[in-house]
């Protein structure tokens, strides 16, 4: 409706606009310029760096960075052998669930918070819980994980405390794998729903009111204002941050994995994901050929689910694709 | 919008003229030592630098790598060649690990530079830490790092609060007579005296581990947790242990099944506290542990005089029961170098700097102390007493070089370098000492086996975990993991090196 | 008896959920808002704790004794305090204000459909998105060929642009920014700057809220760069980065201790305390907690009514 409302406008100012095309092009790759100059310096540049995950990479004479890259040798694909091991399906398996499960949680719960907050006639209210809810957002992992500590530490946390306390046995939280997708999922959870709540707040503020009052005219009820005019008016914001989200589907966040469970072997078969077992081989071997891979690995899948989620969205709805 | 660019052109120009202004001058040599506490070296620099300026034809810059940052600043010099890092502290258990990067090519080859300006160096250094640094790399047999004279003999120890001892009414000589299998009726009656949330068996479980066995680490095993060892014999380091020299996949051993089913027993009986069990809590329970010295028995690996130290600190007596005599193994040997980066401009100015701070008093006492007046001063008997502005200038001492040609401190007490010397110098050698694994074909293996061991190996030391149940599960993920593959590719090493 | 119950009470009806409704709403929000800001707190009691209460009892909301010992030790800190706030709040200032320029000149022509280099310059920026030359490669370049070395611009600018608040903004331009008023606005003679500025922005101002908050927040809590670029010149380090070096000398003590044997345990003695640590972490959340409200003025205050119509 609205993209023949403006091919209508166009063909009638046509003319007007052809003769400044040329003027207006070079304007606004102006703005663009200090964005692609960043890009092509500090992401294009180091892309060469792409082919370290095929070489064994070592130190030659003259020890340059650049002569080291020339002269190592082509290894083929040695450095994705970290694969093959017994670890490889359960760090796949919890990186792909963790990061599923997070995906549609985070999104509807954020969705239905950002409904909520605009619609709450207190607007001291709204603002309060909006302030308070972005919080967690500015604590890091490892701030984070002394919180999750000081719950569940064996000795001295409140949990085991209590459980002491009214007469049971403690539960040894970081020797016990049960809690644990629980746990990740609620801290995951506290941490960015904050953040993605405020995103599509500030999408839903940006509304134009008039829809909602034509549809109150139309006798929509505040429950069908929802549906027929918020939820479509972000659902390009959904839509993008879901297609980034699954391009992601295969990074997760080591933070999380990592410091939480307070790097508690016992835990692995729940909370080792590739982040951190690359992590841990890395810093065991200093083998940049096969963190390279790895990365490389995480960037070919992250970049077919985009493509693939991207295709279907195209289909359903193409106004909200990525590309 | 090209403000930016000009913005980086100029940057990038203003750097340029800085690297030309000083090229008339003295050329700058850095290095990059681990463990510092320092955040003002200004002094200190100035003194030193008025020091080597001829004597070694350069001038000084420290890069003062913490304990946090070292592993990951070292690295990645190495590994991008930066030429702005001339000398780089590394050893056998850091990431820069000396034998891995020697052999990539990363390491200077020393030999010659000492056969031509490192006559003092020889003179202070032991022939047997030189030849702990003579390894197999990029160009061949040869030193690629000045290896540090510190405390490099291994000896495990009992820290034992004998002032709670006492109260539980026994003296240090029942309790030598004790082994780790019959400590279960001191802990009983600590727990009787001192109430039930007192934990009485304080311990670093993977070092606990190696002292009841009596494994050693190998060196070139995987770092963060061993999975190789060798056996010591008790009663003679020097001789061959009950298995001989062969590396063992250390978990499948009946030592270290009878080792974790009696931690179990101790761990189920309350003696130990939880928190020992899980990798990132451990450390700062113990530290707190100790310093309000709510334990009974702990693990130390010993330095020369730390008992006086931590009786001071806790305020009780302390006193460390040695397991061993102590011993001398590649990893210990090889515990703190400094090597100087294949991508430095520098490398002879860098030497001359090395040799001369292993061998020259004055240099190494103003690096490491800092400057005499401000950092130290020097009571009647001569000894070191350090003033406030220490705690802005604090280096790792053992991690800079030798430190037996500093002078004594008024902590340690008169004659404790002298002492020293003769505590490290008696100290024998294991059999397979220099013996280093060069994991680099099983580094896949490795890392899975690492991550397996990661999984189990703490919580069974910590005893957290039923064995019953558990060992037998770790000891099938091990062997899914390639552990015979790996222990087939060590032994072999092992073989080919004694037999030279 | 919808359409009665319409027919009665639409006013109330329409302009918002019925009492009841809204009450669960407080509700699901209030507990979640609690949620999020216990711990803030927590961290605050445990910074006001004494050692000796952590010790026996461990970290807890009622502890037994406080103290304000490691807000002294904090002071105590001096000049490096001070001098690494001064860091932070310099690196976050510009950093924020550069990069939400960059920012929006990018995404302003890629949400333009007339743009004719908009899927190009639009791909430029997504691609780095998936894929990336890994660290190592990054850093040596951003050392030799750019210079960040041991200097402000090492910590600002390789956070200057991020594809994913491209994206962001893009989609602020496309839901709210009608393209007749740019057209209109061209028509008007207006050049594209002026567009931008005069006409445009003050339509986004939610989104350019936003973007400045998450990039205020990320320089803000950026650590890494330091412990990539800064080797020698430590007096530009940031707050935050002093924290994370406490945290990974603890880290490190911990995994190697047995290595370092009586020089390990001489270490961690050296390091700082938990309640320390929280105290820091008290100091590096405030200020930007104050300044969040501020930027939420604007995340709501910016209404597009109007706009159009004009």
């Amino acid at each position: 409706m609205k993209a023949i409302r403006m091919e209508k406008a166009d063909r009638r100012r046509g003319s007007a606009i052809a003769g400044s095309r040329f003027k207006k092009n070079f304007w606004l790759l102006t703005m663009v310029l200090p964005g692609a100059i960043w890009l092509l310096l500090l992401r294009y540049l180091p892309m060469f760096g792409v082919v370290l995950a095929f070489k064994n990479y070592r130190a030659y004479k003259p020890n340059t960075f650049w002569n080291n890259i020339y002269q190592s040798k082509w290894v083929g694909l040695d450095n994705f052998k970290f694969l093959d091991s017994p670890d490889t399906a359960v760090m796949i398996r919890n990186t792909l669930a963790y990061n599923a499960l997070w995906i549609v949680l985070g999104l509807v719960i954020a969705v239905t918070l950002a409904i909520m907050l605009s619609e709450l006639r207190r607007r001291f209210a709204a603002k309060l819980y909006q302030t308070l809810m972005f919080f967690p957002y500015f604590l890091s992992w490892v701030v984070a994980s002394y919180f999750v500590l000081a719950f569940l530490d064996p000795t001295s946390g409140m949990i085991p405390a209590l459980q002491k306390s009214m007469g049971f046995k403690a539960t040894n939280f970081y020797h016990d794998k049960t809690w644990w997708p629980l746990i990740l999922t609620l801290s995951s959870l506290w941490k960015n729903v904050g953040y993605s709540t405020v995103l599509y707040l500030a999408a839903i503020t940006g509304i134009d009111r008039t829809q909602y009052e034509a549809a109150a005219v139309d006798g929509a009820t505040k429950r069908q204002q929802v549906w027929h005019v918020t939820l479509p008016n972000i659902r390009t914001m959904i839509i993008i941050l879901l297609i980034m989200n699954i391009g992601k589907i295969f990074n997760a966040d080591f933070g999380l994995f990592y410091n939480v469970p307070q790097n508690s072997g016992t835990l692995y078969p729940v909370t080792q994901v590739i982040d951190t077992y690359v992590y841990r081989a890395y810093t065991n071997t200093r083998n940049i050929g096969m963190s390279s891979a790895a990365g490389l690995l995480q960037s070919v899948v992250g970049c077919i689910c985009i493509v693939v989620t991207n295709a279907v969205v195209k289909r359903i709805d193409p106004d909200s694709t990525l590309f | 919008m090209k403000k930016f660019l000009a913005l980086f052109l100029a940057l990038a120009m203003m750097l340029g003229c800085i690297g030309f202004a000083s090229a008339d001058e003295l050329p700058t040599i850095t290095i990059m030592f681990h463990g510092s506490n320092v955040s003002d070296d200004t002094a200190v620099l100035e003194k030193v630098n008025e020091y080597i300026a001829d004597k070694v034809g350069a001038k000084l810059e420290v890069i003062w790598g913490t304990w946090g940052d070292f592993d990951q600043k070292a690295a990645d010099a190495l590994l991008m060649a930066d030429e702005t890092v001339d000398m780089v502290f590394t050893c056998s258990w850091s990431a820069n690990e000396y034998n891995t990067f020697a052999k990539n090519g990363y390491f200077v080859k020393l030999d010659d530079l000492i056969a031509e300006y490192g006559a003092d160096l020889v003179k202070a250094i032991p022939e047997a830490l030189m030849q702990a640094a003579t390894i197999e790399g990029a160009d061949g047999k040869g030193i690629y790092a000045i290896n540090g004279y510190k405390d490099f003999a291994t000896q495990n120890c009992w820290d034992v609060n004998v002032t709670l001892l006492n109260e539980l009414g026994y003296t240090l000589e029942q309790f030598k007579a004790m082994d780790f299998y019959s400590f279960g009726e001191l802990f009983q009656k600590a727990k009787e005296v001192k109430g039930d949330s007192f934990y009485p068996f304080l311990v670093e479980p993977m070092v606990l581990e190696r002292m009841v066995t009596n494994s050693i680490i190998v060196a070139g095993d995987s770092g963060s947790v061993n999975l190789l060892s060798l056996y010591l014999n008790p009663a003679d380091v020097s001789a061959d242990g009950a298995y001989g020299n062969v590396l063992l996949n250390k978990f499948a051993t009946p030592e270290y099944k009878k080792f974790v089913e009696q931690m179990h027993v101790y761990y189920e009986a309350g003696y130990i506290d939880p928190a020992l069990a899980v990798a990132e809590t451990s450390n700062d329970t113990r530290t707190a542990t100790q310093l309000s010295a709510s334990y009974l028995i702990g693990t130390q690996s010993y330095a020369l005089g730390y008992e006086y130290t931590a009786s001071a600190e806790r305020g009780i007596e302390v006193a460390f029961v040695p397991c061993t005599d102590p011993y001398v193994d590649t990893t210990a040997s090889q515990g703190a170098m400094v090597a100087i980066n294949s991508a430095s401009n520098y490398p002879v100015e860098s030497f001359k700097f090395l040799a001369l701070l292993n061998s020259d008093p004055y240099l190494m006492t103003l690096l490491n102390y800092g400057v005499e007046g401000i950092h130290y001063t020097r009571n009647a008997d001569g000894l070191i007493e350090f003033t406030d502005a220490r705690a802005s200038y604090t280096p790792w001492t053992n991690g800079m070089g030798n430190v037996t040609i500093l002078p004594d401190t008024a902590a340690e007490g008169a004659g404790f370098r002298k002492t020293f010397v003769e505590y490290y110098g008696g100290a024998k050698g294991i059999p397979s000492l220099g013996f280093v694994f060069n994991n680099s074909d099983v580094a896949n293996e490795m890392a899975a086996l690492a991550n397996v061991a990661a999984q189990y190996a703490l919580a069974l030391d910590a005893g957290a975990v039923d064995p019953a149940t558990v060992l037998p599960e770790f000891l099938a993920a091990l062997d899914a993991a390639g552990m015979q593959a790996y222990l087939d590719a060590a032994n072999a090493q092992l073989e080919a090196y004694l037999g030279k | 008896m919808v359409v009665q119950s319409v027919g009665r009470r639409r006013p109330a009806r329409l302009n918002s959920f019925s009492a009841g409704a809204e009450a669960v709403f407080h509700i699901i929000l209030g507990l979640f808002a609690a949620a999020c800001i216990i711990p803030f707190i927590f961290v605050v009691i445990i910074s006001f704790s004494s050692e000796e209460s952590i010790r026996a009892i461990g970290y807890s909301f009622l502890p037994q004794s406080w103290s304000l010992q490691a807000y002294d030790y904090v002071f105590a800190m001096g000049d490096a305090l001070w001098r690494s706030y001064y860091n932070s709040f310099l690196i976050t200032v510009i950093g924020t204000a550069v990069s939400v320029t960059i920012c929006v000149l990018y995404s302003y022509p890629l949400f333009r459909r007339d743009f004719r280099y908009r899927s190009f310059f639009n791909y430029l920026s997504f691609i780095t998105m998936i894929f990336g030359g890994g660290l190592i490669p990054t850093v040596v370049i951003c050392k030799t060929v750019l210079g960040l070395n041991d200097n402000y611009a090492a910590l600002i600018v390789p956070m200057l642009f991020s594809p994913f608040n491209i994206i962001v903004m893009r989609t602020f331009f496309q839901t709210s920014v009608p393209m007749e008023l740019i057209e209109a606005a061209t028509i008007d003679g207006s050049g594209e700057y002026s567009t931008l500025t005069r006409i445009v922005l003050p339509i986004v101002k939610p989104g350019i809220a936003t973007i400045a908050l998450l990039n205020a927040l990320a320089f803000w809590n950026e650590w890494f760069l330091s412990l990539l670029y800064l080797n020698k010149n430590m007096d530009i380090m940031p707050l935050q980065y002093l924290l994370m070096r406490m945290q990974r000398n603890a880290d490190f003590l911990a995994k190697n201790a047995s290595f370092l044997g009586a020089d390990a345990a001489k270490a961690a003695r050296e390091l700082p305390s938990q309640t320390l640590k929280m105290a820091l972490v008290v100091f590096i959340v405030l200020p930007i907690s104050c300044a969040y409200p501020f930027f939420q003025r604007y995340v709501v205050a910016g209404l597009t009514i109007g706009s159009v119509k004009g």
